[in-house]
């Protein structure tokens, strides 16, 4: 029908991009900072996906990464402390058209917006989650979060911190609904776009832990990992993210394992010594709920106000006449 | 006694009955035996009636009450209670078939109920939850129709309607998204202009409640200086007004709350279908064209560089068969007779040309007299010849089928309506007046059985051969001549005998009161083993005087079974008939015939012909691996440089001297002019480049200050 005619005129004005066209405002991190080697690679997934700008959007809440919208040229919500995700949320179900990324600080994610983050994996929506995780708040000055190593000394901890770090692949890959969960390391940018790459592409909810390193408050913590590539443990898998030849040569230490084994992910996830890099789960059969809830009722200007009065009625307080 | 006695051979030959020994065929009081047992449908669960289903969407259009039933009683729950229900509910089977038999036409629920106040006057528990039962297992409403000369055009009006409606929703939800877009589009311009953002605009926007906190003229001249004319380019309103407009005045589909009647598409011939087709050509242009702007519009796609052109250029020939699908097809319903030759003409050109039509054509006397005297019966030649013609396009979806078998033709019948094309449906509906006495719905399938009328489809878009387009498959036992019926009777010894018995085109025939003549009663005292059934002698052809009469068993009105041979003249008939069931069977593969061995053939062939080809072309050139990134083998050491693709976009290097490094375009870092900066600065990027992957090389000039200590600090990164 007239879709098939659209979609031939579409490809007919398919366009080019270059990465300037995603280059939004210059990027006010610390000379150093991981977060611009995400910033890189999605900036590049934009341009090789074709992304419309005006069709896509970033959301994210608030902290050093949580600037990541303004640094794009496309949509973005920079909302509320731990509020990410729910808003990405909502955006998706009213404008089910746009291409939905979050941009997530571990304190952002796994501290006060906790709970938003396992019910946002339960709900499986398709967006592509990007959790920077440098175990620190990095904004507000070097306070623990809880992904900081135990013992890390912050503004918070001057003693060093008490308990274990939380483990956010373990805690994604225990929630019901799980659908897609990955990790990267900001530093080999070649698997980090790999990886974004594959997330974009699942559909559903997906979740990176990028492991983003903080020159500027804990300039060490990942030196042995930096410096050691053996400690990193990349998972290969025909369903996995390729490995090229170069990189094959520097890292060494691989492990086969298959993105569809959500025991053996589990495993993996609850290692601590390697940094696994790779896919640890994907299941695209996981229904996403803008699917379950999806309506063909035209959202025209009267039924949305209709719904939203209906709503207002129920709080609103009359002034006294 | 087994030969003929003369009269009967003299009867065979000329078509002579000698009144004394040979009786004529009374065709009111005879029945052939194979039909005797049919006589009261009423009684037999078959297809009929049928429910024109409403609102089906994508299911089942129509379903046999009988399979209705069925479906409900599959479903009750406990054994028990499912032989009540089950009680219960064939009854009111046979009631609402009865009533629709005499006439009777409503709709489902209703039916039910009148049946129910029948079956039982008076009140019962039982009973009434079981009908309630029944209503809400079926949940289904729609005309009860039966099986009659109306039918054929009511169930196949009904499809195409289903069909039509199908299309009406779709196109009502596209139009209706497509237009709130565009009038989005429109409305945001307005928000953000001038106009939109003068006083009383903006009074209105805030409501009543607060409107007094605010000085709305004040409001409008602080944002008058950043509010455009207009932020739609003139040619892009004009191209969104001009495509709503198309939008809502099409009359191609009813649409709530449009002022505009919309077109008829059903016709009772197919000039007129013709004329109104070619009428409407450029409105439906008109309105594929706008959709198509639309679409683009809605997503923001439309490039005018790209687009006008191709918009400009989109009249008619823009409308090929797809475009032409999401229109309603045109249906033509025409009876057999009215095929004249103008009528002729304008049918075989809607189907030549491939227009979207769907024609019924209704065949109601299957044997009529013969054509320009070729003495041949006609055996509905007119819609056959059709039927055959359209099939030899190849590209018409082809249903032909006797009324009788419509349910089991369902698939075929909405695939047809749904195709994109052309479907000619052919139709005998067993409605003859020179049949008297016999239910529509059994002269329908007698004329099936007798392959007089043989139910056959054509999918054009079912394969790659005839054999997969091409089924036979509703007939009854197809790979026969003629399918075999049982018939059980109890001879004069008062024995039960069980014969299995051919029901030909002779039998067929038989009930038709034009050709009587061509067969002779034979009272019982003459009967003898020279009598065979004419399928057993049909291969003779008669040189001198045959020893074996072709006869057909019929019963009479006492329901005794009657012998009655037939004429030689009607045995090439059913020569003929059968020779055209042959070469159907053909078609379908079903016979060996040539389609058969082509696809068996075919088969092993393909796979052969795959390995020479593989070995012609040379050992593979293997393509490289996509060398996306750069080589990481070092190169010579003296020159500087950065393993890029490893570079984590740090900014540090850059930081340092943004002319000596720069980003590619994958905002990787690289050294883009080593003489704009000096040595100390690639030593100091190699010590802050966190992943160690600046390499500083050489220092080109001997002079700058310091060397020997930057050369020691560079040697980790050499
Ligand atoms: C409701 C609320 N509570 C606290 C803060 C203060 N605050 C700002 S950023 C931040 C932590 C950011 O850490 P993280 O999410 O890890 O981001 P990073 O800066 O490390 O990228 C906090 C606690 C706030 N802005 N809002
Ligand atoms: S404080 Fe840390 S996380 Fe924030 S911009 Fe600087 S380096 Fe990056
Ligand atoms: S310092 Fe290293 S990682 Fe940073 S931009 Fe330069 S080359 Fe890349
Ligand atoms: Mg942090």
């Amino acid at each position: 029908m007239t879709t098939m005619a659209t979609e031939c005129l579409l490809q007919l004005c398919e366009e080019r991009h270059e990465i300037e066209d995603y280059q939004g405002g210059v990027p006010r991190w610390c000379t150093g900072c991981g977060d611009n080697a995400i910033l890189a690679a999605v900036q590049r997934l934009c341009r090789d996906e074709g992304l419309h700008p005006e069709k896509t959007v970033f959301v994210s809440g608030i902290g050093c990464s949580s600037r990541f919208p303004h640094y794009m040229r496309t949509y973005g919500f920079h909302g509320i402390h731990g509020r990410a995700l729910p808003v990405a949320e909502g955006i998706r179900l009213a404008r089910p058209d746009l291409k939905v990324f979050v941009n997530t600080g571990d304190g952002d994610c796994c501290s006060i917006g906790a709970a938003h983050w396992i019910h946002a994996i339960r709900y499986n929506m398709n967006m592509t989650v990007f959790l920077h995780d440098n175990q620190i708040y990095g904004l507000t000055k070097m306070q623990a979060s809880p992904t900081s190593p135990r013992g890390t000394k912050s503004n918070t901890t001057p003693r060093g911190s008490y308990l274990e770090a939380l483990q956010p692949l373990s805690v994604t890959l225990g929630v019901q609904n799980v659908s897609f969960v990955a990790q990267a390391v900001d530093w080999i940018p070649e698997m980090l776009y790999d990886i974004v790459k594959a997330a974009y592409h699942h559909r559903g909810f997906s979740f990176i832990r990028i492991v983003q390193r903080c020159p500027e408050w804990l300039p060490k913590v990942w030196d042995p990992w930096l410096h050691d590539p053996s400690r990193i443990q990349v998972l290969t898998h025909e369903d996995g993210v390729p490995v090229s030849e170069s990189l094959a040569k520097v890292y060494r230490n691989r492990l086969e394992h298959d993105p569809a084994n959500l025991n053996r992910a589990r495993e993996i996830a609850a290692d601590t010594d390697n940094i696994p890099v790779g896919i640890l789960y994907r299941n695209p059969e996981v229904p996403c709920y803008e699917d379950l809830r999806a309506s063909t009722r035209l959202r025209t200007t009267d039924y949305v106000k209709a719904g939203l009065e209906t709503e207002f009625d129920k709080f609103t307080i009359w002034p006294q006449a | 006694m087994n030969m003929p006695s003369e009269a009967q051979v003299t009867f065979f030959l000329t078509g002579r009955r000698a009144a004394q020994e040979l009786e004529a065929l009374d065709t009111v009081r005879l029945r052939p035996a194979a039909l005797a047992a049919y006589l009261d449908l009423t009684r037999l669960r078959h297809d009929f009636p049928v429910v024109l289903i409403e609102d089906a969407g994508e299911g089942a259009a129509f379903a046999a009450l009988s399979a209705l039933v069925d479906g409900v009683l599959e479903s009750a729950p406990g054994a028990g209670e499912q032989t009540r229900l089950r009680a219960h509910a064939l009854r009111i089977e046979r009631e609402i078939r009865t009533l629709v038999a005499n006439g009777a036409s409503d709709r489902l629920p209703a039916l039910i109920d009148s049946a129910a106040a029948r079956v039982a006057p008076l009140p019962d528990r039982a009973f009434a939850e079981s009908v309630q039962r029944l209503r809400e297992g079926m949940a289904r409403d729609g005309l009860v129709v039966d099986c009659n000369a109306a039918l054929p055009r009511r169930l196949l009006g009904h499809v195409w309607r289903s069909v039509a409606r199908v299309k009406g929703e779709a196109f009502r939800a596209e139009a209706e998204r497509l237009m709130h877009g565009l009038d989005a589009i429109l409305r945001a311009d307005h928000a953000q202009s001038r106009r939109g953002r003068a006083a009383t605009e903006l009074r209105a926007a805030i409501g009543t409640a607060h409107a007094e906190a605010f000085d709305f003229e004040r409001m409008a001249q602080l944002l008058a200086p950043v509010s455009a004319e207009s932020t739609l380019s003139p040619a892009r309103r004009a191209r969104i007004e001009s495509v709503l407009t198309v939008l809502r005045g099409q009359r191609f589909f009813a649409l709530p709350g449009s002022a505009v009647e919309p077109y008829a598409f059903e016709f009772e011939d197919c000039a007129s279908a013709l004329s109104a087709f070619r009428a409407r050509l450029p409105e439906m242009a008109a309105l594929a064209r706008a959709l198509a702007v639309a679409a683009l519009e809605v997503e923001g796609e439309y490039r005018e560089a790209r687009h006008d052109a191709v918009f400009a250029d989109f009249d008619l020939t823009g409308m090929d068969a797809e475009a032409l699908a999401q229109f309603p097809d045109l249906l033509v319903c025409l009876n057999e007779k009215a095929l004249h030759t103008p009528e002729n003409q304008a049918l075989g050109e809607m189907l030549e040309s491939g227009l979207p039509v769907k024609v019924l054509v209704q065949t109601d006397d299957l044997l009529e007299a013969p054509l320009a005297g070729s003495g041949h019966l006609a055996m509905g030649s007119r819609g056959r010849q059709l039927a055959s013609m359209a099939l030899g396009l190849n590209e018409v979806y082809v249903v032909q089928s006797a009324s009788s078998n419509l349910v089991a033709m369902r698939e075929h019948v909405e695939r047809a309506m749904r195709y994109v094309g052309p479907a000619l449906f052919s139709v005998y509906s067993g409605a003859s007046e020179h049949i008297g006495g016999l239910p529509v719905y059994l002269v329908a399938a007698a004329a099936m059985d007798a392959r007089a009328f043989p139910a056959f489809s054509y999918d054009p878009a079912a394969g790659g051969d005839w054999a997969s387009r091409f089924s036979l498959e509703t007939n009854t036992q197809l790979e026969r001549d003629w399918p075999l019926h049982r018939l059980e009777y109890e001879d004069s010894e008062q024995q039960r005998v069980v014969e299995e018995i051919g029901f030909t085109l002779a039998d067929f025939v038989a009930c038709d009161t034009r050709y009587a003549r061509h067969y002779a009663q034979v009272p019982r005292e003459k009967w003898n083993g020279g009598m065979v059934a004419l399928e057993s002698c049909i291969a003779e052809t008669a040189r001198g005087l045959p020893e074996r009469l072709p006869s057909l068993v019929m019963v009479d009105a006492e329901n005794r079974l009657q012998r009655v041979i037939v004429d030689d003249k009607l045995v090439r008939e059913a020569r003929r008939c059968r020779e055209m069931w042959h070469s159907l069977q053909e078609l379908a593969g079903a016979r060996g015939g040539q389609a058969a061995r082509a696809k068996a053939q075919s088969a092993p062939v393909e796979p052969q012909a795959a390995p020479p080809a593989a070995e012609a072309s040379p050992p593979a050139q293997m393509p490289a691996p996509a060398a996306a990134e750069a080589p990481t083998s070092a190169p010579p050491s003296d020159e500087p440089y950065i393993e890029t693709p490893r570079c984590s976009s740090c900014n540090e290097c850059i930081q340092i001297n943004p002319r000596m490094f720069a980003y590619d375009a994958n905002q990787q870092a690289r050294i883009v002019d080593a003489s704009a900066g000096t040595y100390r600065e690639l030593v100091e990027a190699a010590e802050n480049c966190q992943v160690a992957i600046i390499h500083p090389g050489k220092p080109k000039n001997p002079k700058e200050p310091d060397l020997e200590e930057l050369l020691k600090r560079a040697e980790p990164f050499l």
